[in-house]
């Protein structure tokens, strides 16, 4: 027992240690970007026209997420489509893109949602009340921890089904009035 | 089989316990069988469960970990504390970091790693370590790590306790079963073990075993059947044989009796009347005429212990058929006549000579005569007829009298076997004939049967016996009936040191009016003989000093008496002393007591 209480004694001296570099906070970027790469994991679209068409995310503002982002998925796929991470500028329409990022710079999410409206593009964003403006996934920072709340009927009425399972960790679970 | 004696005896318990032993052996390599495998796959069994919850797990706790949600990770893990089985369990992250935490107690909490590791924990005792990598559409997510009980020894305690309450409710059951099946296998047993009992304890052989089955008991009780008939058939003939000797003994005991009283009578007739010529006469009659009822009794019960005894020997030779018949004849001729029967003979014009006992032949002949015409009525009719066909003599011997039974036609040949057996009963004899006379037959190589049409209708016996090659030889004349008797006055010498035997043939000689002398041993005989040079010599046998054989040698040296006819008389009988007989030089050899009419027939010069 003495021994076992000399072991903790020292590798709790080592966790200590290591607390700076292992227990630094992650940037709010940084979760947000490993958010995005990890929806598309309990999101089914339809199926893709080329089974070798890539996996197109688009983001408006928000660069630096899109940086980290584009880091995580780098040779990275969502079931056989290589992911690809386009910045798109305000008012560029989000061609091809299978999920479109609208970051809190961007005051286009009404439009863009209803130029989107019957596609099959999951629309993920960053504002409070997103949902409500036609947003599928609204990521919303809650006790310092990044959170998200779904609208799964919008979702459903672009032909996306979102998991249940998903659905459990959400912060909230809404069907906002469009 | 030793076995057994600590079971028990009876048929029932065994088959029990054959029953219940393989049962009892069936079952245990059934249940050795499930336990060995039980315990080779259970562990597989297990770690499939353990690897199925940790992938159930991890799917649940799966958007945890990717969106970093502790709380709703604690609850997922939270799921599992309600399996028996859990030990504890985490979650990790895709980089490795430990993301959640559950655990039993908190000894086993550090049976879980920091840090998710590519080559698992060695499990400790009964314990269960799998690891499970969560991935969502290609994506890894994180890990789970769980570490169960395998519960080992509790599953093969609790397979034991079960395979033991099973074998014994089906040992039960086995036993209910074969008690109430057993019966149709043990049921015949006992039945014909009760039946065997009954008959041991009562001697009673009527019982039977009931025969209910068509197997081997059924077998068993059928020959156990068989064998009490034929004990039953035996005990009968027994008893049967029994009674036939008893009759047999009364039957001899009254025909010896019969001629006691006239002989006394004539005795009596004799005392008190010395000068009655004609009573005399009828008295000496009457004595002869017992006296040979009497010898022929006798001779009879000798045949039968001859017959009994196996001792009955052919002395067989050439001879001719005509002349045992005409004994017979002449044998029957005294009855025949007393009962005034017509008897009509056939024989075969030519000489048939035969290979046989003229002796014995002759008997089987006169005792059929004698039945025939003893069976008949007064006046009846009686057939003799000889013929021979095929290479066979057949003789045959019918009457019209009494008849037999059907049921009686084979066992009137039986011994001791009596015609008719009411006291009234005219016939005499001990009721040996006919089995002597088949005896004799069956000697001779022959046959001899018995036909009937029933009782009152006659009957008829028929002798078949086989003739030598060229029997028939030449053809002849029937040869007379009648012969000339010794009427020649002789000189006749007795020697006997019996005195009253020697006195007694004497006067019988005498009354034949021969000239008699009489010496009572050997040596006088010798010296009386040289003198008186008889014509015939009786010499007996067993003499004191010179004995009979020794005393013919020297007759028949002696250039005196060398042809005289030399008769030996003894009261032995046996084979061997009448050869012994032949070779002193003896012509006759006579066995006491003599009849008158052998003497008669050896005086007239008859050489047998």
């Amino acid at each position: 027992l003495l021994l076992r209480a000399l072991w903790a004694v020292i590798f709790g001296g080592f966790a200590l240690l290591a607390s700076p570099a292992a227990g630094q906070q992650p940037q709010e970027a940084e979760v947000k970007a490993a958010f995005l790469y990890k929806f598309p994991a309990f999101v089914e679209w339809p199926a893709p026209a080329r089974p070798d068409s890539p996996f197109i995310i688009a983001l408006y503002g928000a660069t630096e997420i899109a940086e980290d982002l584009a880091r995580f998925a780098q040779g990275r796929d969502v079931q056989g489509h290589p992911i690809q991470v386009r910045i798109l500028k305000e008012g560029e329409p989000p061609a091809g893109a299978q999920m479109v990022f609208v970051g809190r710079e961007s005051a286009r999410l009404v439009s863009i949602a209803r130029s989107l409206a019957g596609t099959p593009v999951l629309i993920v964003s960053e504002a409070p009340g997103a949902l409500e403006q036609g947003s599928m996934i609204n990521l919303v920072v809650s006790d310092g921890r990044v959170r998200f709340e779904v609208a799964p009927q919008t979702a459903e009425r672009n032909g996306l089904r979102i998991s249940s399972r998903l659905l459990a960790v959400a912060q909230s679970v809404r069907s906002p009035k469009l | 089989v030793r076995l057994f004696d600590f079971i028990g005896r009876s048929v029932r318990s065994k088959t029990m316990a054959v029953v219940l032993a393989t049962a009892f052996a069936a079952l245990l390599v059934n249940a050795l069988a499930l336990l060995a495998y039980e315990f080779l796959t259970y562990r597989a069994v297990k770690l499939d469960e353990a690897r199925a919850q940790a992938e159930i797990l991890g799917r649940a706790a799966a958007p945890a970990i990717a969106f970093n949600d502790p709380k709703d990770a604690d609850a997922s893990l939270a799921t599992l504390k309600a399996r028996a089985d859990f030990v504890a369990a985490a979650l990790y992250v895709a980089d490795g970091r430990r993301f959640a935490a559950s655990a039993r107690d908190a000894e086993s909490q550090e049976l879980l790693p920091a840090r998710m590791e590519s080559e698992m924990r060695a499990p400790g005792a009964d314990l269960l370590h799998v690891s499970y990598e969560i991935v969502e559409r290609g994506q890894r997510i994180g890990w789970v790590y769980l570490v169960t009980q395998l519960g080992l020894r509790a599953r093969i305690g609790a397979y034991v306790a079960i395979l033991v309450a099973v074998m014994a409710l089906a040992l039960g059951a086995a036993a209910a079963l074969s008690a109430r099946l057993q019966r149709a296998v043990t049921g015949p047993i006992l039945a014909i073990d009760a039946a065997a009992r009954r008959v041991v304890e009562r001697a009673d052989f009527s019982v039977r075993a009931a025969r209910t089955t068509d197997d081997e008991i059924g077998v068993l009780a059928e020959a156990f059947n068989r064998m009490l008939d034929e004990v039953q058939v035996r005990q009968e003939q027994l008893r049967l044989a029994d009674r036939r000797k008893d009759e047999f003994l009364a039957t001899l005991a009254h025909e010896l009796r019969n001629p006691l009283a006239p002989i006394r009578n004539a005795l009596y007739m004799m005392k008190i009347a010395p000068g009655d010529a004609e009573g005399l006469a009828n008295a000496r009659l009457m004595i002869e005429r017992q006296v040979r009822q009497m010898v022929h009794l006798v001779d009879d019960l000798l045949d039968v212990s001859r017959i009994t005894t196996g001792k009955l020997i052919l002395k067989r030779e050439r001879v001719e058929l005509q002349s045992v018949a005409r004994n017979a004849l002449e044998g029957v001729q005294p009855i025949v006549q007393e009962r005034g029967i017509d008897l009509s003979v056939a024989l075969p014009k030519g000489a048939v000579s035969l290979y046989a006992d003229p002796t014995r032949l002759t008997q089987v002949f006169l005792n059929l005569l004698n039945n025939a015409v003893k069976f008949s009525e007064p006046r009846g009719k009686v057939w003799f007829r000889c013929a021979v066909e095929e290479g066979e003599l057949v003789a045959a011997v019918r009457d019209e009298g009494i008849g037999i039974a059907p049921a009686q036609l084979e066992s009137i040949f039986g011994m001791f076997a009596q015609a008719d057996q009411s006291l009234e009963r005219r016939s005499s004899g001990l009721g040996v004939g006919l089995a002597l006379a088949r005896r004799i037959v069956e000697l001779h190589g022959g046959t001899i049967s018995a036909r009937s049409e029933g009782l009152g209708r006659g009957a008829e016996f028929v002798v078949r016996i086989p003739l030598p090659p060229g029997a028939v030889a030449e053809p002849g004349v029937i040869a007379p009936v009648s012969r000339p008797r010794g009427e020649t006055r002789q000189r006749i010498l007795v020697v006997d040191d019996n005195k009253d035997f020697a006195l007694s043939l004497a006067s019988m000689l005498r009354a034949m009016r021969n000239e008699v002398r009489v010496e009572y041993d050997g040596a006088a005989g010798l010296s009386a003989a040289l003198e008186f040079r008889p014509d015939v010599a009786f010499l007996d046998i067993g003499m004191p000093g010179l004995n009979g054989f020794e005393l013919a040698r020297r007759l028949r040296a002696a250039p005196q008496t060398s042809a005289a006819l030399l008769v030996a008389v003894t009261g032995y009988g046996q084979p061997a002393d009448h050869l012994r007989g032949r070779e002193s030089g003896f012509d006759h050899y006579l066995i006491k007591p003599i009849e008158a009419e052998r003497l008669q027939e050896i005086l007239g010069g008859q050489h047998a």
